[in-house]
């Protein structure tokens, strides 16, 4: 699974789970944190579609991390406060990037969150789409 | 105007700032910052979007700290970000990808995907509501309870759509009545690293235009369409909704799957629709339409409105209208700038208004002076 679907899933998901797997690395190499969890900001840039072209909408406070284990540095990064996540993310990363045994049947548990991240965002349009309208337009 | 220092005061400033918080105390009412989060989601909306900065923690923080008065929670939260380090800029997000939570069109009845009134306050009746005031967790509780129950009847239907709709401009576009364009990728300016230089880049434009001030946008947006501007717009779409952010890893060229995922933010975007006659060849005339962009944080509908009104008064200059004169839209939007600048007149300001004093009185006296000359003659 590519680095972008697996951040969603530990991101938008249940945070035990990315709990759960950089415990499963701490427990088995040493980890060694190279920036401890730390604020920054992320400077968001959009695509206006008046004239299709960039422009800088503001930023976004995040918290980011870097861990390395086995010799690969791996990147946590969160948008909020939530340095925990954070370093548990630049485990992961790094575990990935390492292509450690571990995780091999992660691909299969994060697939089981996606699904229950599906199940949520479907039952929340449900609900959006009860307010979905039709108007008519009287004649006068 | 020349500043000259003042001293003195000390133990006065700390008094007063001990006052300042016994006036945020002496009622004896401790406000949780995770009540006004959860709470005042429009005020949280419009200090993220003034002050630049999106974090609804930290805007719950700036509004507690600031009694409820945005224009200073946007002072504390501009300063605050100002002390941060800046780690990426996300990549491109693109507004097609929102996760609409609502979505009109004025323009059009029928839009490809349907119209979806999300939560709005245009529908009520504005009347206030007295139970309000006797609203406890157990009564929010059941009533979440029972909404939660109300929608479990239509669990099975698995099959909701996904609620990333077409844009109506794109739909416009396919019809031929807007002309297509292509996508312009060049690198935006930043008002944040760079002061602003007239004539200013499109870029500056948008920028100073979703962090201004909310009152300020809507005021000249509303003077314009009031005929102090040369416009008649109509909302084309307004949708509200979540846009996923993305950063590339610092270090490594990757696929666009290999970025990280960050979070989601929650966003309003105007299109603003305003005719206009073109003459075409032979003197033959023709009605067309531009659009007016307008994207800021939160659910802040009127301002994405008015900002996708200025948007296209600042691509049209014309003197006769400030409203369409940039040095003037631009340079009095700005929260942190106009608070600031009418505030400092509190400051002391002794010595140039002595002199001012001082002048006065000499043109008195010599005055004076005259009129006696004339009265001896």
């Amino acid at each position: 699974m590519k680095r972008k679907q697996r951040t969603e899933i530990l991101i938008e998901g249940s945070h035990e789970l990315a709990k759960s797997l950089a415990n499963e690395i701490e427990q088995k190499y040493s980890v060694s944190v190279i920036q401890e969890p730390e604020h920054g900001l992320v400077m968001l840039k959009v695509r206006e579609t008046s004239r299709k072209s960039l422009f800088y909408l503001g930023e976004v406070l995040v918290t980011e991390c870097k861990a390395k284990v086995e010799g690969k540095i791996g990147m946590g990064i969160v948008k909020g406060d939530h340095p925990d996540l954070a370093y548990q993310l630049a485990v992961i990363d790094a575990a990935f990037l390492g292509n450690l045994p571990e995780t091999k049947p992660w691909a299969g548990i994060l697939e089981i969150e996606k699904y229950y991240i599906d199940q949520k965002r479907k039952a929340k349009n449900e609900e959006i789409l009860r307010t979905k309208v039709s108007f008519e337009t009287m004649d006068v | 105007m020349g500043y000259v220092a003042v001293k003195g005061g000390t133990l006065a400033i700390e008094e007063s700032i001990k006052r300042l918080k016994y006036e945020r105390l002496h009622k004896e009412q401790v406000l949780e910052t995770r009540q006004i989060e959860g709470g005042m989601r429009g005020l949280i909306d419009q200090v993220m979007s003034e002050s630049s900065l999106y974090d609804e923690k930290l805007a719950a923080l700036a509004i507690k700290q600031a009694e409820g008065n945005p224009e200073e929670a946007v002072f504390l939260l501009r300063a605050y970000r100002s002390t941060l380090p800046r780690k990426h800029s996300s990549q491109i997000i693109e507004t097609g990808q929102m996760k609409v939570e609502r979505r009109i069109s004025a323009s059009f009845k029928d839009i490809p995907g349907g119209q979806i009134l999300g939560a709005t306050t245009d529908y009520t009746h504005r009347l206030l509501d007295f139970n309000l005031m006797k609203e406890t967790e157990e009564s929010v509780s059941e009533w979440l309870s029972n909404y939660a129950l109300e929608h479990r009847a239509n669990e099975m239907l698995q099959d909701a759509p996904e609620l990333a709709l077409p844009k109506v401009l794109d739909y416009l576009r396919k019809e031929g009545l807007i002309p297509p364009l292509e996508n312009n990728d060049a690198e935006p300016d930043d008002v944040t690293r760079e002061s602003l230089e007239f004539p200013s880049s499109r870029s500056q434009r948008l920028q100073i235009l979703t962090r201004g001030e909310t009152g300020a946008v809507t005021s000249l947006a509303y003077a314009v369409i009031r005929g102090y501007g040369a416009l008649h717009p109509t909302v084309g779409e307004l949708r509200v909704g979540s846009l996923p952010i993305n950063v590339e890893h610092p270090n490594e060229a990757g696929s666009d799957e290999d970025e990280y995922y960050i979070g989601e933010i929650k966003t309003t975007e105007a299109e603003m629709l305003m005719p206009f006659m073109i003459e075409k060849a032979k003197g033959k005339k023709e009605l067309e339409f531009e659009i007016g962009y307008g994207l800021c944080f939160g659910q802040n509908e009127t301002k994405a409105i008015a900002m996708g009104i200025l948007d296209n008064c600042l691509e049209h200059p014309d003197n006769s209208f400030p409203s369409h004169n940039e040095e003037f839209v631009l340079l009095h939007i700005d929260s942190v700038e106009s608070t600031g600048f009418i505030s400092h007149l509190k400051m002391p300001h002794y010595v140039t208004f002595q002199s001012k004093l001082d002048s006065v009185r000499k043109t008195k006296a010599k005055a004076e002076e005259r009129e006696e000359v004339q009265a001896y003659e």
